[in-house]
């Protein structure tokens, strides 16, 4: 069968598509298991910018399910995430903040964007960034994740539009402990359906 | 004055006996509360353990002393480690 001789139009709404994205602005908190895939994936899909911040410096324990590599350990985050996310296109404007996060400089460093994605680590932080955001950044729908530890079912991950600007993802109930690791390929889904909200959510499509 | 609580995940277990026509879905229902009710109050007669959540009133992050007002959305969501 012969090629068309132009572009299906499915390619052509898919090209506007990936335009659209290109004036977005994402920020991340966390660049771990959940934040250094879900920056990867807005990478791929075209977002134009990314606003990243983490405190921390990449462990050898981290290349477990984060996307960093055994030459960086040691290294920032921030570092070694921008050198990573540049290997796959210098298109998307990067601006990286190493340092921790909270309700003093949250305003400050995500002013401006259009999505607020939610990945740390611990109950607590999880909490006051959820809490923070939404009272400096109103309006700014909030991506954040739950439950996304140990060997369950891949199906019960799911996003929820839990309340007001809140997205929800993960099975909600499944916590981190000795029991329950993380591994990387549940850590994935759950980034990957935090990386997929966030595009519907540019596009135009909040529902989950 | 009624209120709509919602708890989410682990918390449901703590939403109070409610007649049908109360309920409003597996985990929200209407509830009665005194007036001048503040956010804290609800969380200690409801007696939630004390580990993080997030809170909100109507969409948007309220912090414990907020007071509610007849027909408010209360929403609580205990969030787990990991990431």
């Amino acid at each position: 069968m012969p090629y068309p001789a132009r572009p299906a139009p499915a390619i052509e709404e898919y090209a506007d598509l990936r335009a659209r994205l290109a004036p977005a602005r994402v920020g991340i908190v966390g660049l771990g298991g959940l934040g250094s895939n879900i920056a990867w994936m807005l990478v791929r899909a075209g977002v134009g910018t990314l606003v990243l911040a983490d405190h921390d410096r990449v462990d050898a324990s981290n290349l477990e399910r984060q996307f960093y590599f055994a030459d960086q350990v040691g290294l920032p985050k921030t570092e070694a995430l921008s050198a990573n996310l540049r290997r796959i296109t210098t298109a998307t404007r990067l601006e990286c903040f190493q340092t921790h996060v909270d309700e003093s400089n949250l305003r400050e460093l995500y002013a401006g964007i259009d999505v607020f994605v939610e990945a740390v680590d611990t109950a607590h932080d999880k909490a006051m960034l959820v809490a923070a955001a939404s009272e400096q950044l109103p309006g700014v729908p909030i991506v954040a994740a739950s439950g996304v530890a140990g060997y369950g079912s891949p199906n019960d991950v799911i996003t929820r539009h839990l309340m007001g600007e809140v997205w929800m993802v993960g099975d909600l109930v499944s916590e981190v402990s000795a029991e329950h690791p993380l591994f990387a390929s549940r850590v994935a889904i759950a980034a990957g359906h935090q990386a997929h909200m966030t595009v519907r959510i540019l596009l135009g499509y909040p529902e989950a | 004055m009624r209120v709509q609580l919602a708890l989410f995940a682990s918390l449901s277990q703590y939403l109070p006996e409610a007649a049908a026509e109360d309920r409003v879905s597996a985990h929200a229902q209407m509830v009665d509360l005194p007036d001048g009710t503040t956010v804290g109050q609800v969380i200690t007669t409801l007696g939630l353990p004390d580990e993080p959540r997030i809170v909100f009133v109507n969409g948007r992050h309220a912090p414990d002393e907020h007071t509610l007002a007849e027909g408010d959305r209360l929403a609580i969501f205990p969030p787990v480690a990991g990431g």
